[in-house]
Parts: C-alpha cells; sequence; structure tokens
C-alpha cells in the first residue's frame, strides 16, 4: 500500500488591490498563521519547498522565489517554482503530493503569491493575454474575459441558459466572501454595500464580454497562501486535529487556444469525435476522474460522496461549465441542478463556501492553494473560527474536491480530500 | 540520411528586406529606469515606479510563410500528408500522435470561413480599448480542423451570428506588419442577419450603448 499525502495545514493572507505587503512578508505571515493551527510545526522540519508564481511580469523580478526562499532562511535546501498559469497554485501541490508520495521528503511546503497590484487592471489584463498563443490570438484584442466570454456563449445557447443562470454562481460566491473576512469582495465593495448582491446587481454590471458582465468576473489581486504538505506518518503525529488526507489527485492538459479543441486526436480517442469542442473543460473532466478513480468515487455518485467543493470560478460562467465536467449534471438536468440551487449551502454540493475567486480574488499563484486550504477548513471544523460565522460552514463534511484552472482550460487539477 | 520530419535551420539570415521601424516610429528602449516615489507619512509606506521598456525580435522562423502570406495577402496553412488534417493558423508537426510528429505540408488557403463561436467585447487590454466594442469571432478557414480567432467588422455587433459564413478583409497593403491584425472578418458578400429583433439583440444593444459613450469620452 503505497503511503498517503497530507495536507497537515496551511493558511491564506488577505486578497486585495492595491495591499501593501511584500511576497516574502505574505509568505511569512501565512507560515505564521500555519503554525498557530499547528504550533509543532516550526521552520526547521521544511525539507524541500515548491513555490507557486505564475506571471514575473507583475513584479519584473525574474526567479522572485529566490527572493522569497533566501528571506524565509530556508537556504540549503532544495526548491522549485512551478509556473502553469492559473492552475498555478493546484500544480504546485501536485508537485509537493508527488514529493511526499515518492518517499522522498515527509515535510514540503506549499508557497505561493501574486503582486498583480503592480499594474493597473488594463495592463494586467494585457499581460495574463501573454498566456494566449501571443502570435495569433493577444494580438487581435483577445483578452482572457473574451475568450472565456466566446466559449461561454456557445455553452449558454447549446445548454439553453440564461445570463440569469450564469449570475447564480456570481451572487453565491460573492455573498459567501461576505462572511470571510480575508476576502477582497468583503474588504472592498462590500463594505461599501453592506448588503447581498443580488442577479439584477450582476446584470446591471457593465458588459465585459457577452454574456459575462464586471460582476461575472473575478478579480485581479495581490495576495499569498502556504500549503504544509506532509506524510501521514508528520500529521499525525504533528498535526492530528489539524489535517487532510490528499486521497485522489488529477492533473490534465488541453489546447493552448480554445479554437484548437475542435477535433483533437488525443481528446477523439479518449471521449468521442468533436469532443471538447469550444464549451466542455476535457482537462476539468480528464483530472476529475483521474483524481476520482484515485479516492474510489464514481463519477456518476460524485455530488452525492462531495460535501463540499471550492473550484476555480473565475467567472460565473466557467463555474457552472465545471459543474459539468465533474459529471455534478449533465446536459439533461444542468438547468435543475443550476436554479435548484445545488451548489449553495443548503444544495448538494456547496460550492466555494469559502468566496470562490469571485469572492476572494486572483492572485494566480497563491488561489488554488487558497482554494485548498479554505476546504480543509470544513474537513477539519475550523471554518467557524476562520469565516465570521457559521453561516459559511459545511458541518459534518467528510469529502471535499479542490479545482485548480488554467489558460482556456488550459491545465487543470482537481484533488479530493478527506477527513482522515 | 536526414530525418524527413526535422525542421532546417539555416545557416545564416541576411534580412535584405527590412521593415523594422516603419510602423512605430523609432521605437528606443529605455531599458529599466525608476521613474519616482511616494510616501505616506502616517503608514510609512514607501512606494517607487518602475519602468520597463522592451523590443522584441519575434523569430517566425519555420512559420515565416505565414506571416509573408500577410504581408502579400495570402492566407497559408499547414496539412498533414498522411491523415489529411488541415490547420489554420498553422502547425509544423502533425498533432496526431499516431503520425509521429509527421512534418506538415503547407497549403494556400481560401479566405472564407464559417463562424463557429463569438462574443461581443466590452473591455479589453490597453491598446485595444478604442475598438470597443467589437465581435471576437472563432473562425472555422477553409475547412481546416482548427478555429482562429479574430475581430469580425462592418457589423452590428449584436446581428452576428452562429455559422455565418464570413471573408476576410486586408489592411491596405504599406499597412500590414505580417501579424493577425492585418486582416480581419466581415460577413461573406451578401450575408444578411437571418433573424430580426429578438429580446437577446435589445439586450445586447442596451450592453453596448455606454461602451460607446465610453469609448467616446476618451478622446
Amino acid at each position: 500500500m503505497s503511503r498517503k499525502v497530507c495536507i497537515a495545514g496551511g493558511a491564506v493572507t488577505p486578497f486585495d488591490y492595491p495591499m501593501h505587503i511584500t511576497p516574502e512578508g505574505m509568505i511569512a505571515n501565512a507560515i505564521v498563521e500555519t503554525q498557530g493551527d499547528v504550533p509543532d510545526f516550526h521552520m526547521t522540519d521544511l525539507e524541500f519547498m515548491v513555490y507557486s508564481h505564475f506571471s514575473v511580469h507583475f513584479g519584473k523580478q525574474l526567479c522572485p522565489e529566490w527572493v522569497v526562499h533566501d528571506h524565509l532562511g530556508l537556504v540549503g535546501l532544495p526548491h522549485v517554482r512551478i509556473e502553469n498559469g492559473g492552475n498555478t497554485g493546484g500544480s504546485a501541490l501536485y508537485g509537493a503530493f508527488l514529493a511526499v508520495k515518492s518517499g522522498l521528503f515527509d515535510v514540503v511546503g506549499v508557497a505561493g503569491w501574486e503582486t498583480m497590484d503592480n499594474v493597473t487592471q488594463s495592463q494586467g489584463s494585457e499581460f495574463i493575454a501573454l498566456a494566449s498563443d501571443t502570435r495569433y490570438e493577444a494580438l487581435a484584442g483577445g483578452i482572457y474575459p473574451i475568450y472565456y466570454a466566446a466559449m461561454a456563449y456557445k455553452f449558454m445557447k447549446e445548454h439553453d441558459l440564461t445570463e440569469e443562470d450564469f449570475a447564480l454562481a456570481a451572487l453565491k460566491n460573492r455573498n459567501y466572501a461576505a462572511d470571510n473576512p480575508k476576502t477582497q469582495w468583503y474588504r472592498g465593495e462590500y463594505k461599501k454595500y453592506k448588503r447581498d448582491l443580488t442577479v439584477e446587481d450582476i446584470m446591471d454590471s457593465r458588459m465585459i464580454s457577452y454574456p459575462l458582465k464586471r460582476y461575472d468576473c473575478c478579480l485581479m489581486s495581490r495576495g499569498g497562501a502556504f500549503a504544509l504538505i506532509t506524510s501521514e506518518e508528520w500529521a499525525k503525529k504533528h498535526a492530528p486535529n489539524n489535517y487532510v488526507v490528499i486521497d485522489g489527485a488529477g492533473l490534465s492538459s488541453c489546447t493552448i487556444r480554445a479554437g484548437d479543441r475542435l477535433a483533437f486526436p488525443n481528446w477523439d480517442k479518449m471521449y468521442g469525435k468533436g469532443y471538447p469542442d469550444m464549451t466542455e473543460f476535457a482537462a476539468c473532466r480528464r483530472s476529475g476522474e483521474v483524481a476520482y478513480d484515485m479516492a474510489g468515487i464514481e463519477y456518476k455518485k460524485a455530488k452525492k460522496e462531495i460535501d463540499v467543493a471550492e473550484i476555480h470560478d473565475a467567472f460565473s460562467s466557467s463555474e457552472v461549465q465545471i459543474y459539468k465536467a465533474l459529471h455534478w449534471c449533465d446536459a439533461d438536468d444542468m438547468k435543475d441542478f443550476i436554479r435548484e440551487k445545488q451548489t449553495f449551502m443548503d444544495g448538494e454540493v456547496p460550492t466555494n463556501p469559502g468566496g470562490g475567486l469571485m469572492g476572494y480574488g486572483h492572485p494566480v499563484g497563491a488561489t488554488g492553494i487558497m482554494s485548498a486550504i479554505e476546504c480543509m477548513y470544513h474537513l477539519n471544523d475550523t471554518a467557524p473560527k476562520k469565516h465570521l460565522s457559521s453561516k459559511t460552514y459545511v458541518k459534518d463534511a467528510q469529502t471535499g474536491l479542490v479545482n485548480s484552472h488554467a489558460g482556456t482550460g488550459t491545465s487543470i487539477s482537481n484533488f479530493i480530500l478527506r477527513r482522515p | 540520411m536526414t530525418d524527413p520530419r526535422l525542421h532546417e535551420i539555416p545557416d545564416k539570415v541576411e534580412w535584405d528586406v527590412k521593415h523594422p521601424n516603419k510602423f512605430r516610429g523609432n521605437v528606443k528602449e529605455t531599458g529599466i529606469g525608476f521613474m519616482g516615489y511616494d510616501y505616506d507619512s502616517t503608514t510609512e509606506q514607501f512606494k517607487v515606479y518602475l519602468h520597463y521598456d522592451q523590443l522584441y525580435y519575434w523569430k517566425y522562423a519555420e512559420v515565416s510563410k505565414l506571416g509573408k502570406g500577410f504581408i502579400d495577402g495570402e492566407f497559408w496553412g499547414t496539412k498533414c500528408p498522411k491523415c489529411g488534417d488541415k490547420f489554420f493558423p498553422p502547425r509544423v508537426n502533425c498533432w496526431n500522435l499516431d503520425d509521429n510528429l509527421e512534418k506538415t505540408e503547407w497549403i494556400k488557403l481560401k479566405q472564407e470561413g464559417i463562424v463557429h463561436t463569438f462574443t461581443i467585447a466590452g473591455w479589453s487590454g490597453k491598446s485595444s480599448l478604442k475598438r470597443l466594442p467589437f465581435v471576437l469571432a472563432y473562425v472555422v478557414v477553409d475547412g481546416c480542423k482548427t478555429a482562429i480567432a479574430n475581430e469580425l467588422r462592418n457589423i452590428d455587433p449584436w446581428d452576428a451570428e452562429f455559422g455565418m459564413p464570413v471573408k476576410v478583409v486586408w489592411k491596405p497593403e504599406d499597412e500590414r506588419q505580417g501579424t493577425v491584425t492585418d486582416w480581419w472578418f466581415e460577413p461573406a458578400d451578401g450575408w444578411e442577419p437571418t433573424v430580426g429583433d429578438t429580446p437577446e439583440k435589445e439586450r445586447m444593444k442596451e450592453l453596448c450603448a455606454p461602451v460607446y459613450e465610453w469609448v467616446k469620452s476618451m478622446d
């Protein structure tokens, strides 16, 4: 029996735009907060560091992980940085998972951050668009929300959905974020609103790219996160009341240009001709299935088995597309699944109770780690302490799902976490 | 014998046709420099302004035919001699693993296609803000297995349709740069919207109205 890998602890800094703290300061803070939950964990326990950072453009600093590593006092320890677009955090977790699973290391730190507030929003959008194939897409005026909108519009038409259906995800995640003091939504616009968002608010917000409006899109942020990935033995001994087990881990890939997945041979062979087209996230389906298989979850029963999920809602539409990719609903029952609010706190799969990307913000390198930490808070019952109330706490959760997503669905990871 | 799938690397490239500064004037690199600072005396926070400028020399290398084609007003894609899959933009090796990196062949494509999906952009990168709102369409060109994104012009944004036929329109020859911004899509000659006013079109018009206003206010 191969050994189990655990998340022994972790923490997230506030996410905000702008925010005045350096990357090394953010990671140090996140480690200190982790030590608050896992008092036995000391800096000298770390054996290997996996850094999670997307774009050196934002800091105009190549190898920024060297600055952080050095500052933390970890000189001499092996370190690598993993960069995989929006799935950088999930990919870094995957790397740490492999490192512990292999038996080479028992205690691995995963530290991620992004400093997107170093540039203006429109310049930032253009930086991120450099993660499209710049020769063929960025110059034509495409930025990520536009690519996603083109995919979402076709998905919306093919499934007979409405803008309002997408808006439900935006409303849910932002309103849950109002219960989480670390989220950009709570720290910013919610403080002004002092009330829950409505579907009308989302419908009335300015058009970003049809059918997506401003409140259908996540936020650019500065923020950091840390996760402590350990062997089960270490976790049992040093973090007995805090740790969760990574029972499934999947990582998959798709084309960089969404226009290249109309007839890709590998997908045609795996899932049938013409899949995923420009509407489905094949890499999400594939990595989800790999994680489900590893955790012994039947695809059709996934929504029953998963008690809480933190998924990559960069756009309200992509959250809905992910529901389908993860087998929570299919083309036939999707409308009911959405309109019965099956991903709200009282539904079948409470999703993004931490606020998601739309509520928290999306400082890319920190995001996937944040999702894992927020999911952990339910499986180890610390959510009521971490959030402002128990309204966003999923009681008695045994199984959680964490999803991290990049490009136009170009790299996607899924993890199954379980209460030990 | 050399494996025919290998891409040739030319020994010497002389650039006898040079157009470096024609479009943006003399681009001067200023490199890295500090441009000032701010201080907040209450919280004792300090910030500096950093500016960085970089000119890149993108080599099209084995996809050079695509760039030169744009200058000449031609669409060049590639085709796998084994499986026959056609690509635009070009792939220089076949994507089918069964074809084991078969080298593709260049083929001249018809400048027409079908809209696969589209969106109306109301926000974009800094360099594209003044063009808003615009339709970005993914178009399958001349029966290729892939779709390429570009702007769809000469249409009211709310009139765009899935499956509509489009043609390619070029910038004047002396303004072309060998990139996808040399051309755009327009509805095929004689095409008319297949549906009249719908509630969705009204909704799109409403969403576009403030974007038109905002862009006007940028002048």
